[in-house]
């Protein structure tokens, strides 16, 4: 495309120190079935570029949609203009990049069968099977199939030389029946969150079963016992519950932008401080947590990030001791690294990109462990499946969290369904506390697509995982 | 842009039984700052064409942001396609006909005339006030101008157009974090000096910090935090889901679900909110009373629900809340002990059906004794049910602009559910 080569020597030639383009073309497709009703079946198609422009010690960002020769270097000229600005107020305060090489390349997530080409009439239909069966279950007064397919075409310029074609895609079905019975109402959701794959993970899944187990466990949920006084009880916690509170609980807080205090005034900074690197116990000694974005099938694998990183595998997790951040080429530098973990990602082709997290997983237990002998080894606690509320501090310190399914345990068996379980810990408390994670057959990936943060807000995606996990002397109880 | 060309496209060329065009663009200048320096800097205009099409029952829609004509092309061809595939949607509307619409004033001069080197002469002076604190400051400077408009087959034509200006800014200095934010449609009501001064004097009660158990104890409630409550709160009062059984207000119109001291409306008579005149449906704003005294007069309803149930449908545009005379110190006299709360933070349902939130103070909380403030304590979370919580209320003080679309005033509430604290 003419226009990178238009925008890099445009802004050479102003005298920026680093310039890139990102011309992006991002097409989501959301089918949203609310009993047999379709809500929505929106095809959306944004398009433009977005140039930064990095001068002086500071990032000016311009973006357009108006693909012309004349407006290209119009936004060159005017995201030079803001860096320029920028520059005046960072005079003592300036940002530096880390340095990095350049690439030619392509990258293009592995897709056997694109979504975007199975006709819209067999989505519905078989999204319209799903809700039926569930339907059909005396008790469920709302089944709700809500599905994303999205795709980003990306081109990428930088002065370093470096030119990228990037094609990212990602699908996510999310399936709800919701129960009323007995003056009360409660969901259940099938939710593994979303791959970046193809329709052909739609097509591995037993929709039926699906269907059926979903609208099961709705029924027994509204009818289930409330689990009383909050106690100090051992936790069992599956990868599709888990993956968010390690989203929250290590994701955010090992963004180095927030622990920075970039991020003080909206989503807030991070308890984990560069003094703590390397020395600090985040948790016990079989916490792992690995920053990776090579994952297959991961959200946050796109070959390169939006400074033009390659993606990267690194322990942020290690024996349990804090042991690096995700960084981008502007937060690496702050804390004296020279080199960038590639974690900076926008959402559209307007979005400035921001340090995100990556794809973030904890590693299996190394000893053989499955999810039926954690249970048969737990005398009393609380298994817990599938995402709930969720909330969390400003510094990523104290949490409390709940879930989609529960059962109590009681003497090494699953002894009764419950409702409204809520636990509350913090960190290094909660990490600290894990004393069992189920060997590598067990690990479970699961996909955040709206992850949101920034301002301008925007969402990004990753993919956490774990095997089944158990968390010792929580405090759990049932909400008010 | 020209909106007449996108019009007279999707007219001359649409060929479904029925559609609504939406129309909205935008041009923002962000200037987001942290620590002292600029992070961010970003401008530029944005679009956004949607076409929802009907053929029959039958619906699509497709969103692009060109108005050339080979997208507009692929809008409505993306749109018919989709529709023509799509089931037959059993609770399809028609698109909305010709209704008068109220006038309002939703843009202001002086946002539009602001520069980008007055955001950022603002962002000096912010960091440079923080200077002589031996403080951080982070916050955003944004300016936003949209436009909107919509036109359906069936004669509905609206449109509008508003501004928002806002500047916040969190000041860090040790262990003390606070924040103070403006964001109103009128710039010219901005004043550094005045909320810098809020700010310093909010990190200066701030620094005497003790540790504080949760407990169930009064709260005065600022404008700020009581808005973050209220946007969740009305999200349940939906009357679909209510009529469902989902929420907690099932079969509890014109019951008492509140304290008898509140009352909620959405208003097209205070000139400093926002109030779109027409929602997405096109259903016209008008003087909308949710609860009067306590009681739950009418709940947000679609016009398809509405033809079901027999009601008028009807939208939430802004929301207001009226206060009362009672000032923040007379608040702490009225009440043996309590906790002034700024902000609240990730807030979430924790029951739906029940309408329980949990969330965490954020941004300073100051524990106040016998009729005046002793201190700081730490942060602390909440389970509380906020329709329940409207019961406790004791006082309420002068109704103020919370942000644009919320006019709230501040509360004494007795017996706040705090459940557990944090280490700051």
């Amino acid at each position: 495309m003419k226009y990178l080569d238009l925008a890099m020597n445009a802004a050479a030639s102003l005298g920026a120190e680093y310039a890139d383009i990102r011309v992006q073309r991002t097409t989501d497709q959301v089918i949203f079935l609310r009993n047999l009703s379709l809500k929505s079946a929106n095809t959306n198609i944004i398009d433009g570029y977005g140039i930064r422009v990095f001068k002086d010690g500071a990032w000016g960002f311009a973006h357009n949609n108006v693909f012309s020769d004349e407006a290209v270097l119009a936004t060159v000229q005017k995201a030079y203009d803001i860096a320029k600005l920028s520059a005046t107020v960072n005079k003592d305060k300036k940002l530096r990049l880390a340095p990095e090489r350049s690439y030619i390349a392509t990258y293009k997530t592995p897709v056997k069968i694109d979504p975007f080409d199975i006709p819209l009439s067999q989505k519905v239909e078989l999204m319209m099977e799903v809700n039926r069966t569930m339907l059909a279950y005396e008790g469920i007064r709302q089944a709700v199939f809500y599905l994303i397919m999205h795709k980003d075409e990306k081109l990428f310029a930088s002065t370093l030389g470096t030119r990228l074609d990037i094609t990212y895609q990602f699908i996510d079905p999310m399936i709800t029946a919701t129960a009323v019975a007995d003056g009360d109402s409660q969901s259940r959701t099938f939710d593994e969150g979303g791959r970046a794959v193809g329709w052909e993970w739609i097509e591995s899944l037993d929709l039926d079963q699906i269907a059926r187990q979903t609208a099961q466990e709705a029924l027994i949920k509204v009818k289930a016992d409330t689990l009383g006084p909050e106690e100090r009880r051992s936790l069992i916690l599956d990868p599709n519950h888990l993956g968010l509170t390690m989203h929250e609980s290590v994701g955010h807080p090992t963004e180095l932008d927030r622990v920075l205090g970039w991020e003080a005034d909206y989503a807030g900074i991070s308890f984990a401080t560069p003094e703590k690197l390397k020395n600090y116990r985040y948790g016990s000694d079989i916490v792992n947590f690995v920053g990776d974005n090579t994952l297959t099938e991961g959200l946050a694998t796109l070959g390169f990030d939006d400074d033009g990183v390659p993606g990267q595998k690194w322990h942020i997790i290690k024996d349990g001791i804090l042991n690096e951040y995700g960084s981008t080429r502007d937060t690496a530098m702050e804390i004296g690294l020279d080199y960038s973990r590639g974690c900076n990602r926008a959402t559209y082709y307007f979005d400035q990109p921001i340090n995100r997290i990556p794809n973030l997983y904890l590693l299996p237990g190394t000893k053989p462990l499955t999810p039926a002998e954690l249970i048969g080894d737990t005398e009393d606690g609380v298994y817990i499946q599938g995402r709930g509320s969720f909330s969390i501090d400003q510094h990523r310190v104290n949490f409390q969290f709940g879930g989609d399914f529960f059962w109590e345990i009681k003497n090494g068996k699953l002894f009764r369904p419950l409702k409204k379980v809520l636990y509350k810990s913090c960190n290094p408390e909660f990490w600290n506390s894990c004393d069992a994670i189920c060997d590598e057959r067990f690990w479970r990936p699961f996909g955040v697509v709206n992850c949101g943060k920034g301002q301008p807000s925007q969402t990004a995606r990753m993919t956490h995982g774990s095997a089944p996990a158990r968390f010792r002397n929580i405090r759990v109880g049932g909400s008010q | 842009m020209n909106i007449k060309y996108i019009e007279q496209y999707v007219r001359t060329h649409c060929s479904a039984d029925d559609y609504v065009c939406y129309v909205t663009k935008s041009d923002t200048h962000e200037t987001r700052f942290a620590q002292n320096g600029i992070t961010q800097h970003l401008a530029g205009p944005k679009m956004r064409i949607t076409l929802s099409v009907a053929f029959g029952t039958k619906n699509g829609s497709c969103s692009v942001n060109l108005a050339d004509e080979a997208n507009l092309k692929l809008m409505v061809k993306t749109a018919e396609d989709i529709a023509r595939l799509a089931p037959e949607d059993p609770e399809a509307m028609p698109s909305p006909a010709f209704t008068e619409l109220p006038k309002v004033q939703n843009c202001a001069e002086a946002t539009k005339a602001l520069t980008p080197l007055q955001m950022v002469e603002i962002v000096q002076q912010s960091i440079n006030k923080a200077r002589t604190l031996d403080a951080t400051v982070s916050g955003m400077c944004e300016k936003h101008l949209r436009s909107s408009w919509m036109f359906s087959k069936n004669g509905f034509s609206g449109s509008d157009e508003s501004s928002t200006f806002g500047h916040s800014m969190t000041l860090k200095k040790k262990e003390v974090e606070t924040k103070v934010s403006y964001e109103a449609k009128d710039f010219a009501g901005f004043n550094l000096d005045r909320d810098f001064d809020r700010l310093a004097a909010q990190a200066e009660a701030l620094k005497d910090m003790h540790s504080f158990d949760p407990q169930k104890i009064a709260v005065i409630l600022r404008p700020e935090a009581l808005e973050e409550l209220i946007w969740f709160m009305t999200w349940m009062m939906n009357r679909r889901q209510s009529d469902e059984g989902l929420t907690p207000f099932t079969g509890k119109l014109d019951s008492p679900c509140f304290g008898d001291k509140f009352s909620l409306y959405s208003t097209l008579q205070k000139p400093e909110m926002i109030a779109s005149p027409y929602n997405g449906e096109g259903l016209p704003s008008k003087e909308s009373c949710w609860v009067e005294h306590g009681v739950l007069k009418n709940m947000p309803v679609n016009r398809w629900w509405a033809k079901q149930v027999g009601c008028e449908p009807m939208d939430a545009f802004n929301f207001y809340v009226p206060g009362g005379d009672t000032s923040e110190a007379e608040m702490m006299k009225m009440v043996p002990r309590g906790l002034i709360i700024n902000r609240f933070w990730y807030i979430r349902t924790v029951d739906m059906k029940a309408g329980e939130l949990t969330g965490m103070t954020r941004d300073g909380v100051l524990y106040f004794e016998n009729g005046e403030v002793k201190h700081a304590v730490n942060n602390l979370r909440f389970n509380e049910i906020p329709h329940e919580m409207t019961r406790r209320i004791l006082a309420l003080g002068k109704a103020a602009l919370a942000s644009p679309y919320a006019v709230l005033p501040t509360l004494l509430v007795d017996g706040f559910n705090f459940v557990d604290k944090t280490s700051f």
